[in-house]
């Protein structure tokens, strides 16, 4: 990797991670001592979740650059496998919020894919919605 | 430059735009369209306004909300959607936007012919297109309004077009680059064509956070009817009349569904709620007591409601 390449990597990385910080996320209020109907659906919803950042992790760009940080792509999912309903919520609920269509340059989503797996594989921990990982 | 190398980049070229050219849903549909979907519909009452510089977002949610009998207009919309320094919108503010003016947003499935069904069905489709290329996106958001599988076309209401005729494979490549991205605005109590029970309570859950109890309670009832005995409509159904102070068809609602579906720790433990809201502490506690012994994810939750109840039979 050249030095501008690097260089112009971790800007955008920062630009990336500045922009997720900034997004906030969403509270639920709830009445105290009532299940939320959506609560209910949570799980099934989680489920959809998983497959979707599976889904993500299989694409090439994203594959060749957690290969050279040393993780394989297995190895990734199988932790996205272990993430709570809750936590898979929240992270394919980032993707959403990801800047008008997500590749708004297809590096920037690349890389927020990226550091999204290394947290989640606890090599990185750069948002904080991920739980890094315990091994 | 040499000839040899011109057409070694030209082939370059074509392969390149070759390996993007790639309409898989628009082949399947018009190969194998399946047998209950028309060959084609146009929406033609759904009304037109056309768009303000960088204004896409407004102007198509305006027109999808007005299909569905909520008069708004692209001016009204504006502040809530359009953000100055992307010169544009974003989606989960097209959903939001849509909740927040009285209407059920519910995100489609990236499939084409889901779109078509919703159309066909009568409901208007916001779609978000790239029309440039994913390295110079040109994002832009239309409302597909009719479509003709015999021809292959989409017709939209976009930018200043009020019938924009697409090719159906031109538009596939433009909404594929956005990620396929489609959504319906419903007012509550009527359901897309295509809605997935799951995906769709969400859907009502996020719309019940606006705070229109009444609405969502519509919603959560037309649920009901489509998929009977669906467990998180009828907690919806209660949760709305609960906080409609309805305690009384709340705690129909949480009976039913604790009877339809005996493991379930949520019927019983909303159940224990409002009996105890309704100073009926005995019969709370020994809701209470069974939602715990159910366990599950939200035995703490039913934990909770059990000490809380004990605490206030004490007093």
């Amino acid at each position: 990797m050249t030095r501008q390449y690097s260089h112009f990597m971790r800007w955008t990385s920062r630009v990336v991670i500045a922009s997720m910080l900034a997004m906030g996320m969403p509270q639920q209020s709830a009445f105290a001592g009532i299940v939320e109907a959506d609560q209910i659906v949570a799980h099934e919803l989680a489920e959809q979740d998983r497959a979707r950042i599976n889904a993500l992790i299989d694409r090439e760009d994203v594959r060749a650059q957690l290969q050279q940080k040393g993780v394989s792509a297995s190895e990734a999912k199988e932790r996205v496998n272990a993430l709570t309903d809750d936590e898979a919520h929240k992270i394919a609920g980032k993707l959403d919020q990801l800047p008008a269509g997500g590749d708004v340059f297809g590096l920037i989503f690349t890389i927020f894919i990226v550091l999204l797996v290394t947290d989640i594989l606890g090599l990185t921990k750069v948002f904080p919605f991920t739980r890094s990982g315990r091994r | 430059m040499p000839a040899r190398s011109a057409r070694l980049i030209a082939g370059a070229f074509i392969l390149c735009l070759c390996a993007c050219a790639n309409t898989p849903q628009t082949r399947s549909l018009l190969e194998s369209s399946p047998g209950d979907l028309p060959r084609h519909g146009e929406l033609v009452e759904v009304p037109f306004f056309p768009q303000d510089v960088f204004q896409c977002g407004p102007a198509s949610l305006a027109m999808a909300l007005n299909a569905a009998d909520i008069p708004v207009t692209p001016e009204i919309l504006k502040p809530e959607l359009y953000l100055p320094q992307i010169r544009g919108s974003l989606q989960v503010e097209m959903l939001g936007a849509a909740r927040r003016n009285g209407a059920i947003a519910y995100q489609l499935a990236p499939e084409l012919s889901d779109m078509l069904r919703e159309i066909a069905a009568g409901t208007p489709v916001v779609v978000l297109q790239n029309l440039a290329l994913g390295w110079y996106p040109l994002w832009h958001y239309a409302v597909a309004v009719g479509y003709d599988l015999d021809r292959a076309e989409i017709i939209l209401r976009s930018g200043l077009e009020p019938r924009q005729i697409l090719p159906m494979k031109t538009f596939e490549y433009t909404w594929a680059r956005s990620g396929r991205w489609a959504m319906v605005a419903l007012p509550p109590g009527k359901i897309p064509q295509t809605a997935e029970p799951a995906t769709f309570i969400a859907a009502i859950g996020a719309f019940e956070k606006i705070g229109r109890p009444a609405l969502a309670q519509n919603a959560y009832t037309a649920a009901l009817k489509r998929w009977p005995g669906n467990l998180a409509a009828q907690i919806g159904v209660g949760n709305t009349a609960y906080r409609m102070n309805n305690l009384s068809a709340a705690e129909t609602a949480y009976r039913q569904a604790a009877q339809d579906h005996p493991d379930s720790t949520a019927a019983l433990n909303n159940l224990a709620q409002t009996l105890a809201d309704q100073a009926r502490y005995e019969e709370a506690v020994d809701a209470a007591r069974r939602a715990v012994s159910l366990g599950g994810p939200l035995l703490r939750t039913a934990q909770e409601t059990l000490s809380d109840i004990e605490r206030r039979m004490r007093r």
